[in-house]
């Protein structure tokens, strides 16, 4: 149920077809692409597949939609969380799903029958995040139970339980290597796990303690962005724990907003904001280089497309939609 | 003194850098040689401007200090996209992937019942726990909670560049955990009994996959301990199963078996003899380390290897510390000059760990030979590091390595720099990166930069081969050609004893007497067997007769007469114990000599003025409280070997006791080490009474001695059988080991395990019970084949599998 948007959108989707220019661009030129209509509560979380075809969307209606990236189109909807879904995520073939819902549990779902194959039971309170490591037999999920669960995805059993934090945890990511796992809390720290025993190697804190509300690995793993409810995003040098670039001037200071590497044209900052825009960065001089208008209430979620510069944004109950932007650089 | 820059050293480094694989992770060498090759003429950067002697010291895995920047520009561009290129596995990775995953290949040779459906993956609720003890309940969660992380660890590996590493590490510490666990229930038969038949039951394959590379691993440390736990299994499957089993749990996987089966060190040039000098004299309570003995079968590829052990005459009751290394440092010292009279052109190599490492120097300062390498130096004392002046180590002209850890207690880098600054000798160091004292890396190396021990082995090796190749080379210029033939020779002979040795065993076996001691005597052949021992000189009876045999010979003043002195008391002592039969007394005596006797020690090994009262005080008062306990049992024990042995039997000076002992232990090691298709032979060979008899065919009984592995091998066990020594013994080493290795409080840890180990046995374990038991699994385990490379370590599986280790019945360690 998408709604195409005006031509020029058009011409730019086939500029951006050619591939990027040489030399880095200095800002780009996202124009909209589709609004995706579909959920019928608040948009949680938007997640591209791996393999770039797919937009999986978990919402507050329960619900987790598949939407076809190049035609806007809804191609599936998964049933079977009892309340509100807050994270999804892929697996590296693009053929799995895991969910995490205020349910308690998290689903790990098949993507091509839609159907739930396993359903980890263990957390105690809301799930609020999860993600694949990349050989994806494994799932980490974080919750408002403050600990960090890791799961076997064959078996659908928790291997281990970090006691990690003492506030809920609002984001676990695994590097691109799968070995360390990181992740964030409302208790101000980020800490960064071994995945294999499950020890903690380092935790960031930052001297006033802002509620940590996003974290992630870069790309290759060797940087660590921070979101904090102070209206600040941070790139870490996690190894020598210090903190090497802050982009601010957008909103953030009551959700939990995702941000997102954009690597596929210039090297940006991708982050949704709570006065309803989708703030891009220069992730090398911190500028704010673009600022997306159209959603009509708090974008929670944005999400950049693994090999073109798409984004996708989400925003909550007003506005329920899911918008994809494009860009030629 | 030529050093190594200049054509031969770039030489070497070139056909390192092409043949090992290994060599890529000394960066720091190649970025020396690459000086070199520009600047052949200039001394190496590193150069001690001091110490002309010392070579520039070479570092093994030691990883650099990485240099901070002090601030980073904001400007500077941050790269989140590029993944720095992992290093390449220094392992056949292929190779390692296949090993790593044998226990999940063969998974389904443990299940019982082969037939039924496998557990499903939710297996952990059909679980049916009713009936269960509290303790089983325990020990089954404690079991699956180190399964569980186990499984953690591999899916969190998948896909890893180093992943056997990886693997490797984690199931290390599985299988620990598993020891902790089975410990904690003190080993109890019916439990680990019912734990393994309930696991193999009920586990899912993955998890029993786990469980078995943790029995693989467990096994070659503790072979006893998981064959009894195996039993009840073994019965219900049936021979194949077991078979199958046993095949699989042989020996612990290593990610570098492809790598280092394929690049074999090359023998050293001038066919030189390794003498290696043991760190103490051999006893049952501190049998020579799995380590040592690897090494041993290690060195055995560069040339021959003599293991020079030193046996306490008496089972070693009254003898003192000073004595003790008396005859330590004598006994190497006439195993030389047998060798140089023997063979006047062989170049001689000392090697000794830790004791032995020093022993190996002052032996070189008395006595010419070619090359000292000195693994795991002890440079610090309880009086500071070794070198004062008047220190007589300061006075070495031979060439000598030393090998240190990085994070060695007994030793410093820096320190180690400053030693070698006044040693006049040519020497070199080589510093292990991470390692310890017996230069193994620790844990979090391994991981952060993909080892295995094995590879760091290689690499000390392939250093000492470096070093040794100079050093020969140099002195080749008056070296004789005689090792043709004797390499001839020496094929011949190994066989010949071995066969000589199963035909008077076969008929023993059938009889299996209850007692060692008692079946000695009783068979005619006995002296036979007696003497063909003593004819090998690996074997540790040979070592200790040739001792005693050429100190007389040679009239060496010191040791001969401290050792005949010191032969006469003993036996006075022993003759003294007899008519007491039991009791503690005897042993507060001889520790009383003992720590006495232990601050001379210390100042003859450290040159020191004073003694070491830390070490004696830590030294004597634990042990007896251990040997008293013990002391009954490994009395009567002596005792009725004292009668049984026929008077006037054996050879000239030595006890008769203990060499009869010795001879016993060794044909027990035959039956152990005997091919299954040897025709059994009952002629003896030529098997005369004494060396003395034997010395006019020395090359032969050289050719016996040194075949390397297999002879290796068969020295090992000796140790157990003088387990019998217990009573005062038990002190008595501990005291010897802590003050010759002079890291009193490091070492007195080491000796506690030993000593707890004396009381369990005094508790109802036989020590010859045991062998036999071992002794019986055998031959089936000889006719197995590996799916691994068997280059690896020939020998070490073997022995681990024969000799019951002392820690065995021991918690695990922390």
């Amino acid at each position: 149920m998408a709604a195409e948007e005006s031509g020029d959108a058009k011409a730019q989707a086939a500029l951006s077809s050619a591939g990027p220019s040489k030399e880095m661009p200095q800002k780009p030129n996202y124009a909209l692409k589709f609004t995706l209509v579909g959920h019928t509560e608040a948009v949680s979380s938007v997640k591209f597949s791996p393999n770039g075809e797919w937009l999986a969307s978990s919402s507050a209606d329960k619900l987790v939609k598949i939407w076809g990236v190049y035609d806007g189109q809804c191609e599936k909807t998964l049933y079977g969380h009892n309340l509100e879904i807050s994270d999804v995520a892929w697996s590296s073939d693009s053929s799995r799903l895991v969910s995490a819902s205020d349910d308690k549990t998290l689903k790990i779902w098949d993507v091509t029958s839609g159907k739930c194959l396993k359903t980890l039971k263990g957390h105690s309170n809301y799930v609020f995040c999860c993600n694949f490591n990349p050989p994806s037999n494994l799932i980490i999920s974080g919750s408002f139970d403050e600990s960090v669960k890791i799961w076997e995805v064959k078996t659908g059993k928790c291997l281990k339980t970090l006691s990690a934090h003492s506030d809920p945890v609002s984001a676990v990511h695994f590097n691109c290597s799968g070995s360390l796992i990181v992740s964030g809390s409302y208790d101000g720290l980020c800490r960064i796990w071994d995945a294999a025993s499950g020890q903690c190697l380092k935790t960031l804190v930052e001297d006033d303690n802002p509620p940590v509300s996003f974290v992630k690995f870069s790309p290759n793993g060797k940087y660590i962005l921070t979101a904090t409810l102070d209206n600040t995003l941070k790139l870490w040098d996690y190894s020598r724990g210090r903190c090497l670039k802050t982009y601010t001037g957008h909103k953030n200071e009551k959700y939990c907003v995702f941000a997102s590497f954009s690597v596929t044209g210039g090297k940006w900052i991708v982050c949704g904001s709570e006065d309803n825009l989708v703030y891009i960065w220069n992730l090398q001089t911190k500028e704010i280089v673009q600022k997306l208008q159209g959603h009509t209430d708090v974008v929670i979620a944005a999400a950049c497309h693994p090999t073109e510069n798409i984004i996708a944004s989400a925003a909550l109950e007003n506005d329920k939609t899911i918008k994809l932007w494009m860009s030629n650089c | 003194m030529a050093h190594r820059g200049g054509e031969r050293d770039f030489q070497t480094s070139a056909r390192r850098m092409g043949t090992s694989l290994l060599f890529q992770l000394s960066v720091h060498e190649r970025e020396l040689d690459l000086v070199f090759l520009d600047h052949s003429y200039a001394k190496p950067w590193s150069a001690h401007p001091d110490a002309s002697s010392a070579r520039p010291t070479r570092m093994l895995f030691v990883t650099p200090r990485r240099q901070h920047e002090s601030s980073i520009e904001s400007d500077v561009p941050i790269d989140v996209e590029t993944v720095t290129s992992t290093p390449v596995p220094l392992y056949d990775n292929q190779k390692a992937r296949s090993v790593m995953n044998e226990c999940e290949r063969h998974v389904i040779f443990a299940r019982t019942d082969a037939d039924a459906p496998p557990p499903p993956e939710d297996w952990e609720e059909h679980v049916n726990r009713t009936g269960w003890t509290m303790a089983q309940n325990k020990l089954f969660n404690k079991i699956l909670k180190a399964l569980q992380s186990d499984r953690l660890a591999r899916l969190a590996n998948e896909g890893a560049c180093n992943e056997p590493v990886l693997r490797r590490v984690a199931v290390d510490k599985c299988a620990r955990r598993v020891r902790q666990a089975l410990a904690s229930v003190s080993w109890d038969t019916k439990l680990i009994q019912w734990l393994h038949t309930t696991l193999v039951e009920t586990l899912s394959l993955p998890m029993l996959a786990a469980y078995l590379d943790a029995l693989q691993t467990l096994k070659g440390k503790i072979p006893t301990l998981i064959d009894r736990m195996l039993v009840s299994s073994n019965t219900k499957t049936g021979a194949a199963g077991a078979e199958a089993l046993s095949l699989l749990l042989k020996r612990p996987w290593d990610p570098a078996v492809g790598v280092l089966s394929h690049n074999k060190p090359s023998k050293l040039p001038g066919s030189p003899l390794i003498l290696i000098a043991s760190s103490g004299p051999s006893s049952s309570v501190f049998p020579t380390s799995r380590r040592h003995r690897f090494w041993q079968s290690q060195l055995s590829c560069l040339g021959k290897v003599i293991p020079v052990a030193t046996h306490l005459l008496n089972n070693g009751s009254g003898v003192g510390v000073l004595q003790c290394l008396e005859h330590m440092i004598g006994a190497v010292r006439s195993k030389v000059l047998e060798i140089h009279s023997h063979f006047p052109h062989k170049p001689i190599i000392l090697i000794g760990w830790n004791t032995g490492a020093l022993v190996a120097c002052h032996v070189s300062v008395m006595e010419y030979v070619t090359a000292v390498v000195c693994l795991g130096f002890p440079l610090l004392t309880v009086d500071g590091p070794r070198g004062d002046v008047d220190d007589p180590l300061l006075d070495m002209k031979t060439p000598v390595l030393f090998v240190i850890g990085q994070n060695s207690l007994q030793c410093h880098p820096e320190a180690m720099e400053d030693f070698r600054e006044k040693i006049r000798a040519e020497n070199s160091l080589v510093v292990v990166g991470g390692a310890d004292d017996n230069l193994r890396i620790s844990k979090a190396k391994k991981k952060s930069e993909g080892l295995t021990q094995s590879m760091v082995d290689r690499c000390i090796q392939d250093e000492i081969v470096d070093f040794l190749t100079g050093v020969l080379t140099r002195a080749d210029g008056h070296m004789g050609s005689e090792p043709r033939d004797q390499d001839a020779e020496k094929k011949k002979k190994p066989r010949d004893v071995a066969r000589r040795d199963l035909a008077f065993e076969v008929p023993e076996r059938g009889s299996r007497p209850a007692s060692p001691a008692a079946k000695l005597p009783a068979s005619p052949s006995g002296s036979e067997d007696l003497s063909s021992v003593s004819s090998s000189p690996t074997s540790s009876p040979k070592t200790k007769v040739t001792t005693v045999t050429s100190a007389q010979k040679c009239s060496q003043i010191g040791s001969s007469q401290l050792l005949k002195r010191h032969m006469q008391r003993t036996e006075a002592v022993l003759t003294h114990k007899q008519a007491q039969a039991t009791g503690g007394k005897p042993v507060t005596v001889t520790l009383g000599q003992a720590s006495a006797g232990a601050r001379e020690s210390t100042g003859l090994l450290t040159s020191t003025k004073s003694g070491a009262p830390e070490g004696v005080i830590s030294g004597s008062p634990a042990p007896s409280v251990v040997s008293s306990s013990s002391a009954p049992s490994a009395l009567h024990t002596l005792q009725s070997r004292l009668v049984a042995t026929p008077p006037g039997n054996s050879l000239p000076g030595a006890p008769s006791a203990s060499s009869l002992l010795q001879g016993l232990s060794f044909s027990l090691q035959d039956i152990s080490s005997k091919t299954s298709g040897l025709p059994a032979n009952p002629a003896p060979g030529p098997a005369p009474q004494a060396t003395s008899v034997k010395l006019p065919t020395p090359m032969q009984s050289l050719g016996a001695i040194t075949t390397g592995t297999s002879t290796i091998v068969r020295t090992i066990p000796v140790a157990t059988t003088l387990s019998s020594l217990g009573a005062t013994p038990g002190g008595k080493p501990t005291a010897i080991h802590q003050l010759l290795t002079n890291g009193g409080l490091a070492k007195l840890a080491s000796s506690l395990p030993g000593l707890a180990q004396i009381s369990n046995q005094a508790s109802g374990l036989k020590v010859p019970t045991t062998i036999t038991l071992t002794l019986r699994g055998q031959p089936s385990r000889i006719t197995t084949l590996s799916p691994m490379g068997s280059g690896t370590a020939p020998s070490e599986e073997p022995t681990s599998q024969v000799l019951p280790s002392s820690s065995q019945r021991l918690p695990p360690a922390p």
